[in-house]
């Protein structure tokens, strides 16, 4: 059945974007986190990854959250000397997360899903009518 | 003399068809929306320019043999008898994504309309078999 094969690809779609925000929240809840000790790390921006997924049972091709890898730029710097995880010159590292650029994923992420949803919703209109040949 | 002998039944039936597998591949590109070098496909339409022949015989399809049982089925071109093609890539992103949202949502819902047409089509065909049985 077709449309079956339909809301099985949507539903990929949907569990991918899903993921997606999850690792979005994880970097707008841990954009203050500092390092715990002075020469350590902050915590790294995670950047979501997807990928093409072969379902050979279905014989479609899904989506899915690939590999989760790490933004590899630069920690902003902060003067606060008081700071426990303050260097020798007073700056504390933060992490590389930019809460504009995560809004701005949030909101792609966001629009992606309403575009699955919206596939599935016209999936099952379409096959209440093919139903509805039966009741007339 | 079976019911999908009718000519026009079976037109019908094909041009479902062809609606299923449509919005399977729509949904595909709308699930890989954010897939990296992905590009958005579509069926190409359904010829009638032989009904009497594609009653007659159902469209036949090319595909992979399989000559040892360790192959692995391929994928893609399976048993659709409908051909995919490639979009024009007018819009492909720096990750090598070519999908188009709107568009996509643009030919779900055009193909959800298409779909409820030949879905009262086929309705008032059985109905005016019915009228000829003299069953209303």
């Amino acid at each position: 059945m077709d449309f079956l094969k339909t809301m099985a690809i949507a539903a990929s779609g949907l569990r991918a974007q899903a993921g997606r925000m999850r690792i979005i929240s994880e970097n707008i809840a841990n954009a203050d986190s500092t390092p715990a000790a002075p020469g350590a790390e902050p915590y790294r921006r995670k950047v979501p990854s997807f990928q093409t997924e072969v379902d050979r049972t279905l014989d479609v091709q899904l989506v899915e959250l690939g590999k989760t890898r790490t933004d590899n730029s630069e920690f902003r710097l902060k003067y606060e000397p008081g700071h426990p995880a303050a260097d020798k010159n007073g700056n504390v590292k933060y992490p590389n997360v930019n809460p504009l650029l995560e809004m701005t994923d949030m909101r792609e992420a966001q629009r992606s899903y309403e575009a699955n949803i919206n596939v599935i919703s016209a999936t099952r209109r379409m096959l209440q009518r093919t139903i509805d040949i039966l009741k007339t | 003399m079976a019911i999908t002998d009718i000519p026009i039944l079976s037109m019908l039936r094909t041009r479902l068809q062809w609606s299923q597998e449509r919005q399977r591949v729509l949904a595909e590109n709308v699930a890989n929306a954010d897939t990296p070098s992905y590009r958005a496909r579509d069926l190409a339409p359904p010829k009638f320019e032989a009904p009497t022949a594609l009653a007659a015989a159902p469209v036949t399809t090319v595909s992979l043999t399989r000559t040892a049982n360790g192959h692995i089925a391929g994928i893609g071109q399976s048993d659709s008898p409908f051909r995919a093609q490639s979009d024009g890539d007018y819009e492909v992103r720096p990750t090598g994504n070519a999908v188009n949202l709107e568009q996509e949502m643009m030919k779900v819902a055009a193909n959800q309309m298409d779909y409820q047409a030949v879905t009262a089509l086929y309705t008032r065909s059985l109905s005016l078999i019915k009228t000829a049985l003299g069953k209303n």
